[in-house]
Order: C-alpha cells, then structure tokens, then sequence
C-alpha cells in the first residue's frame, strides 16, 4: 500500500482552469505528479460516460475543473456541469465510488488554488486506496 | 435490411453473421405471427454474444452502469433502506434510481418504487426493499453474457441471502430475467400480478389506455393483470388498435437502436393512444415509460398528445394519496 501513487485525472476548462493550471506552471508553484490533464472547451463538455469510463479503466481518482459560476465562456455551461456532476456523484454513490469525483472552480488567475486542489485531491485519494476496478484487471 | 427468414438462412446455411442482428428489439411480435414458431428473439440473442454491440442509446451510459456494477462488490441500484426487514416478500426497484440521474427526462422514476412500495403496504404485503445489483437484462440481449452472468451470479447469492420467498418487480425486463434467465429458489412476480385481485378501496372513473411491454406480454403471457388491476380499480380501459399480443413495442426495448425507425414506431403508438382518447396512458415497465415519455415531449411542437404516460402503480398510488 505504500508504495501507492494514485493516478488521477484532472479536466480542464479551456478558458479558465486551463490558465490557471499555466499560471501554476509559469509560477513554479510544486504540486504532485499524480495527475494528468485533459483540457476541454468547457467543463460542461465532460460527460458521464467520460468519468465512468476512466473509473473503469483503472483510474484512482478525478477531477473536473472550470471557470466560476458567471464566468463561463459559454455564459451558463458550467451549470450544467454543476447539475450533472451532482447526477454522478449519486451514481457513484450507487457504484460505491462516491469519493473518487471532484469538482472545482479554479479562474485563470488561481494558480495557487490549482496547486492546492491537485495537492489535497492526491493526498485524498492516497488514503482512499486504489481503485478497486484496478484491482479487478490486475487479478485477471 | 434483410428478412428475419433470410437472416436465419444465412447464419445457418452460410455461416455468414449480418449487421442485421442488431436491428431487432427483440420484442417477439414477429414470434407471435409466425406460423412455424420460430423464435427469432432467440436466435438473435444468442448470434449477439460475444460479438461487437450495436447502436447503444444515451452512449451506452446505462450499458456502462451495469457493467462496473457487475465489478464492484459494494454497488447496488438503490439506497434506500425501507420497508419491513423481516418480511418474507422483497420488493425489488430494478435500475430506477439511474433512470433518475440518466434520462434527461421529466418523470419522477423513484415515484413507481415508493408506489409500489405504498401499494404492497396496502394489500397487506408489507415488502422490504431489496439491495441488488442490476438484473442484467441489457447486457444479456447486448450480447454481454459474460456480465450478465457475473450480475446472476451476484444476485442470486444476495437473493437467498436475504431468505425472502416473493421477489416482486415492477418492472417487465427484471420481471422476465428473473423469472426466465435465473434460476431462484423464490417466486418470482409483476406487481401487476398482485393488484388485480387486491382491493385498493379506489374508485378511480378514468379513462385509461394500456400499453404492454414486450417483456411482461409476450415474453412472458402476462396480457390481463394490469388490465384487471386497472378495472377492478375503477378504470375504464379502452384499447389501442394494437393491443396485447400485437401490441407494438416502445421500440428501445435493450436500450438499443433509438433511431429513426424506431421513433417512428413510438409515434405510431402515442398515434393510437390518441385515437382511443384515454385520459392516461398506462404502461408496467419504466422503460416503456422513458422511451413514450422522451417521444410525447419530442413532439410537444407538433403534436398535441392530451394524455398523461404513467406507471400502473404510480396511477394506483396517487388515488390510494388521495383518500
Ligand atoms: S426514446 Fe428517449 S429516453 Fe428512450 S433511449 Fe431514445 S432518447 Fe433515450
Ligand atoms: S468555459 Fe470554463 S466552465 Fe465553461
């Protein structure tokens, strides 16, 4: 178990998030290496079978991020991404893989709160444990 | 498109497997005219397993569903915990709660489980809900038969587990998978099967209509319980000009092919639902439900369809609300 390094994957609003993950960069602000980035139009474009599909592959954990709520590029997008993420969320509740979603707003200007989010998702995850679908292919 | 006679002619003759297999909803209408008895749902089954699936409908969200489900030792398709434990009756919601979160519909799924659930309480039947993993219906007719026997096998277990002895469903896929694709050491029933000979102490003077799900009429002969429930409950049931074993199929029965031609077959439907001028249009399946639901608000531009799409138990329980 200890040697576990949580695989997460982080979506990426085009418009906000997406500069704020840059803004991380370019700030040499330190984070895990755990995660990997997806970028999007906008946030409302993840869908649900995007998370269950990479819940079924094996990944440990994601996470969806995008512009606050009144900044969308797209006006209201991430409304419905609020609104859907909670509709997975209870799917996931269903699967027993509640703690394995999480959504953020992260605006360009946050580069530290990208750092943070990434940072307190991996440590989240790392107690969590593995994936248990992981598991499952790994027996197999 | 070929014929199911060429299809069959092919595949056993020639060995050649055609695209054509995915066309059919397997709703056995075609079972039902043939002189020969030839069951063409089964055969369409079995050619499906193992092979490439065809056009899933929402993206195969649900397919998805049932899949990690089948992988997941902790998941179950409802949370709820009600009803009473100790009862030798289990009253089993099938996938509602999904229906809920995935259909982008405005019809309250959850509403036929407390329904059902009000309605055993009611018949003196007192149920405890059970917790199961889907049934496995769409991944059995998808061709998926190894989940679905990881799904059977699962359920089975927490089936004899619970040590119930009536597994009631209110849904026509889990009613004939239960019934016909497992093998349980209960009995297994359609709440509908239940309610024609219970008295609810409703007097309800609606005009209603029926609609037979392919599972719960032709697959499993099941023609005359909702429509007893429904009278002995006050109703007047007129029937469609298609009706029980030629009733036509809602078109999506394995949420597969919801494509142009099937659409057409839905306002088909809601076409001779109108011409019987019911007030409600009842079904005993919740997937019949989505399906008409989704075409009824499709066409609201266009079409006026007056009539209400509504679960049997769900038509019950609002009456039962009322007095
Ligand atoms: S009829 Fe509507 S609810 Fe049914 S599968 Fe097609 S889009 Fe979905
Ligand atoms: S563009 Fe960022 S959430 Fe829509």
């Amino acid at each position: 178990m200890s040697d576990f390094e949580p695989d997460i994957l982080t979506f990426c609003c085009n418009w906000c998030s997406y500069a704020g993950a840059d803004l991380a960069g370019v700030s040499r602000l330190q984070y895990p290496t755990n995660s990997r980035v997806i970028r999007v139009m906008c946030s409302s474009r993840v869908e649900p079978i995007h998370i269950l599909e990479a819940l079924k592959e094996g990944t440990d954990g994601i996470l969806v991020t995008g512009c606050h709520i009144g900044d969308c590029h797209y006006i209201e997008g991430n409304i419905h991404t609020d609104e859907r993420m909670k509709e997975i969320v209870d799917a996931l509740e269903h699967l027993g893989l509640r703690d394995r979603l999480h959504l953020e707003w992260v605006s360009a200007a946050e580069g530290k709160k990208f750092q943070e989010t990434i940072t307190d998702f991996v440590e989240k995850i790392r107690a969590l444990g593995p994936n248990p679908l992981k598991n499952n292919k790994k027996e197999e | 498109m070929t014929t199911p006679r060429s299809n069959i002619y092919q595949t056993n003759v020639y060995r050649k497997s055609s695209d054509d297999i995915w066309n059919c909803l397997t709703c056995g209408l075609c079972y039902d005219g043939c002189p020969q008895g030839v069951d063409y749902p089964e055969f369409v089954k079995e050619e499906r397993e193992g092979k490439q699936q065809g056009d899933l409908v929402h993206k195969g969200v649900f397919t998805l569903l049932s899949d990690l489900m089948a992988d997941l030792k902790e998941s179950k398709t409802n949370l709820a915990e009600s009803g009473n434990n100790d009862s030798k009756i289990g009253y089993y919601p099938g996938c509602l709660d999904f229906h809920d979160m995935f259909f982008d519909l405005d019809v309250d799924f959850k509403s036929i489980a407390d329904s059902s659930m009000k309605l055993l309480e009611k018949m003196d039947m007192s149920a405890k809900m059970l917790q199961l993993k889907c049934c496995g219906h769409d991944q059995l007719w998808q061709g998926d038969t190894e989940t679905f026997e990881k799904l059977k096998e699962q359920n089975t277990k927490l089936i004899k587990e619970s040590g119930i002895e009536t597994l009631v469903t209110s849904c026509a896929e889990c009613y004939r998978t239960l019934s016909m694709d497992y093998d349980l050491p209960c009995e297994v029933v359609h709440i509908s099967q239940l309610l024609k000979n219970a008295d609810l102490g409703i007097d309800s003077n609606t005009d209603v209509t029926c609609h037979d799900a392919c599972r719960l009429g032709r697959h499993m002969g099941e023609y005359d319980a909702p429509r007893e429930a429904l009278s002995s409950a006050g109703a007047t049931v007129t029937e469609m000009a298609h009706s029980k074993n030629e009733s036509w199929c809602c078109g999506v029965s394995t949420m597969m092919s919801c494509n142009d031609r099937s659409k057409a077959l839905r306002k088909a439907r809601l076409d001779e639902a109108k011409d019987t001028e019911a007030k409600v249009l009842i079904t005993s399946c919740p997937k019949c439900l989505a399906h008409l639901n989704c075409m009824k608000t499709e066409q609201e531009s266009v079409e006026n369809y007056e009539f209400d799409i509504k679960d049997l138990t769900v038509f019950l329980a609002e009456q039962l609300g009322g007095k």
